[in-house]
């Protein structure tokens, strides 16, 4: 796509098995900035894994991710990758957001709480700066008046915007969301949805993925679809949602259609 | 008969058609009457009351005797010298305890097979044993030196001058304890769900913060109750001190006992103490407790001392108004949409079930109180 510019997110030959069961067969992805690529394919297909590989939350057991240039969980020492200590790998993860299905917020702290979290415990910021900028970007996400309120208190929507707020938090320069809608009543889709969009259209480099394969034609910039581990097709959302060339993208696609 | 042509609107439910809704609401509830609770009630009453008159008339149990010594200098000094075994048993055990919890969920085999052995180990050596092996500990090592491991020793101690009966007893009691604490610290800490583990860890959290931020106070929840279970037991526990000759309550009161026959009255006064200060360390705990459920329930938990100025307020307005109930204002700084539904729901299904119906400010708490909120 874009000539000569590094994408901001490069995957290359990634693999992973989970016992004798190979999730990954080497996959291959670029997300430029500012771009939003969707993840679409069946249960199963190695989706979430993908992106925890990404952030490092799963070690690829061959192939490599970059982002932003840096080489996660790795240092280069001539022809060598030299494996980093766990502080290292965190410290890189600070700068990538991700976005759980089940929204995992801290349930013992309040809405703005979850959001200051990061930003002091892995930013160094001072509490009082860090707060100011959590209900600023709970408000962003429409809970400026929630700021207080723990997360039970709070609808499955609620909380899944305070948890893309929390994401936000750490300035990331990628946002990472794994079924972001998928755990909500049909009803609360859409304002999360709108959230994503918003963000989307504010320029924010992101890597979705989800079922929602409407949405994923509104905000994507590339559609990657994926099959048992492999990338089957990749490509503008025309080309792959309404044209396919694979025969397993068709089959699923008319199936959730 | 889908054909048939609709006749009149099918009355709703098994009301009566004629019934007005507006009506019904008017209405004054009756409160379902248990009349089996009421006589067992009674019955249980009759058998208290019987042994109360037991207790005040029988001279057995020698009421003069008793209090000549509750409050006696020697079993107040006991009584401190037990809390104290109890403070320095549980701070020094709990302490020990979450360093081997931690060990034995370390991704280091040597660790964890440490603690797993020094669990396996304390946990199959009665405490009595372990006590008296301490207190002879200065037949065992006459010495103790401090240098090089296996080189040359900087520093001797006398054992018979660092271990005291007093230490002894209190390293045996925290090494004991702490093999226990650490199960119940594990415990607490695997019961935490994953995903908070996961989302700290994507959130770049540091290991040390995680655990201090995320996971324990979290797992608190489920540590305190033990804990509480462990450090009462450990209180009452501290009896066994006694074998060695330990000025401990009980065995202060075994001397007195031992030197004017007054057995049973000497008993009760260390029973006393025991129920004293037990009920102390279960106030304590649920005050903890509830310290540590923030976030965990929608509402707070009222404490057993909010209860009872609940119970009773309700008892003087039950007669005078059963409408207040309608008017249960919502907690300050809670939402006030979803509260207010709660609220009305419990407060109608208190109305219903229980005689003494609520006071108008905790309404809702009080049904979900006698839970867990009661003393044990
Ligand atoms: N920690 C794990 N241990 C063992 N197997 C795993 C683990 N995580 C995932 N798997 C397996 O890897 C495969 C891919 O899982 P993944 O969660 O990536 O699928 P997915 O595409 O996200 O599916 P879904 O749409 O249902 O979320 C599945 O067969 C799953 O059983
Ligand atoms: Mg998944």
């Amino acid at each position: 796509m874009s000539g000569g510019r590094r994408p901001m997110v490069e995957v290359r030959g990634v693999r992973k098995s989970f016992g004798d069961v190979e999730v990954l067969h080497g996959v291959d992805l670029d997300v430029h900035a500012g771009e939003v690529a969707t993840i679409l394919g069946p249960s199963g297909s190695g989706k979430s894994t993908l992106l925890r590989t990404i952030n490092h939350l799963e070690r690829p057991d061959a192939g490599i991710v970059r982002v932003d240039g840096e080489l996660m969980g790795y240092r280069r020492v001539g022809d060598r990758l030299h494996e980093l200590k766990e502080r290292a790998v965190l410290r890189q993860r600070a700068r990538i957001g991700f976005v759980f299905q089940n929204f995992h917020l801290f349930p013992h702290l309040t809405a703005v709480e979850n959001v200051a979290e990061a930003p002091v415990g892995a930013l160094r910021r001072p509490r009082a700066e860090a707060r100011r900028e959590a209900a600023a970007l709970l408000a962003r996400v429409g809970l400026g008046d929630r700021l207080d309120a723990y997360p039970r208190q709070l609808s499955g929507g609620q909380q899944q915007r305070v948890a893309i707020a929390r994401a936000l938090g750490l300035s990331p320069r990628v946002l990472l969301f794994d079924e972001p809608t998928s755990a909500l009543d049909p009803e609360l889709v859409g304002e999360v949805l709108t959230t994503i969009r918003d963000l989307a259209l504010g320029g924010t480099t992101m890597i979705v993925v989800t079922h929602e394969v409407g949405f994923a034609r509104e905000i994507a910039d590339t559609v990657v679809f994926m099959d048992r581990g492999h990338v089957v097709e990749q490509g503008p959302p025309a080309e792959v949602l309404d044209r396919p060339d694979h025969p397993r993208t068709r089959a699923f696609l008319a199936q959730v259609r | 008969m889908s054909s048939a042509p609709p006749a009149a609107p099918v009355p709703a439910r098994h009301a009566p058609a004629d019934d007005d809704p507006d009506e019904l609401r008017g209405l004054t509830v009756v409160p379902a009457r248990y009349y089996g609770r009421w006589l067992a009630g009674g019955v249980v009453l009759v058998l208290v009351a019987q042994f109360l008159h037991g207790l005040a008339t029988n001279p057995g149990w020698d009421w003069p005797t008793f209090f000549d010594y509750l409050l006696a200098e020697s079993v107040l000094k006991a009584v401190w010298l037990t809390l104290q075994l109890t403070f320095y048993g549980t701070a020094l055990g709990f302490t020990l305890g979450v360093l081997l919890a931690m060990m034995r969920l370390s991704s280091s085999p040597v660790p964890r097979a440490v603690a797993w052995a020094y669990i396996w180990a304390f946990r199959s050596i009665p405490l009595i044993v372990q006590l008296l092996f301490w207190f002879n500990l200065a037949y065992l090592y006459q010495e103790l030196g401090f240098g090089i491991p296996f080189g040359p020793v900087f520093w001797t101690f006398e054992t018979m001058h660092l271990v005291g009966p007093i230490t002894a007893a209190v390293i045996g009691l925290a090494l004991h304890q702490a093999a226990y604490a650490a199960e119940i610290v594990r415990g607490g800490i695997i019961s935490v769900d994953s995903g908070q583990r996961e989302a700290a860890a994507a959130l770049g959290l540091p290991k040390l913060r995680q655990l201090r931020r995320i996971v324990l106070p979290q797992a608190m929840r489920g540590i305190l109750p033990n804990a509480a279970n462990e450090i009462i037991s450990l209180f009452k526990g501290t009896s066994i001190v006694s074998v060695m000759a330990l000025g401990e309550l009980f065995y202060q009161v075994q001397v007195i006992y031992g030197r004017n026959g007054r057995v049973v009255p000497l008993l009760m006064v260390a029973t006393v103490w025991y129920i004293v200060l037990t009920t102390v360390l279960t106030v304590v705990q649920h005050s903890v407790e509830r310290r540590f459920a923030r976030g965990a329930e929608r509402q707070p938990e009222p404490g057993p001392l909010d209860q009872l100025r609940t119970r009773l307020r309700g008892l003087a307005q039950s007669r005078s108004s059963a409408r207040a109930l309608h008017q249960s204002p919502v907690p300050p700084g809670l939402p006030p949409e979803p509260l207010t539904d709660t609220a009305r729901t419990d407060a109608t299904a208190t109305h219903a079930t229980a005689t003494h119906a609520t006071a108008t400010d905790t309404t809702a708490t009080d049904v979900r109180g006698p839970r867990k909120g009661e003393a044990r």
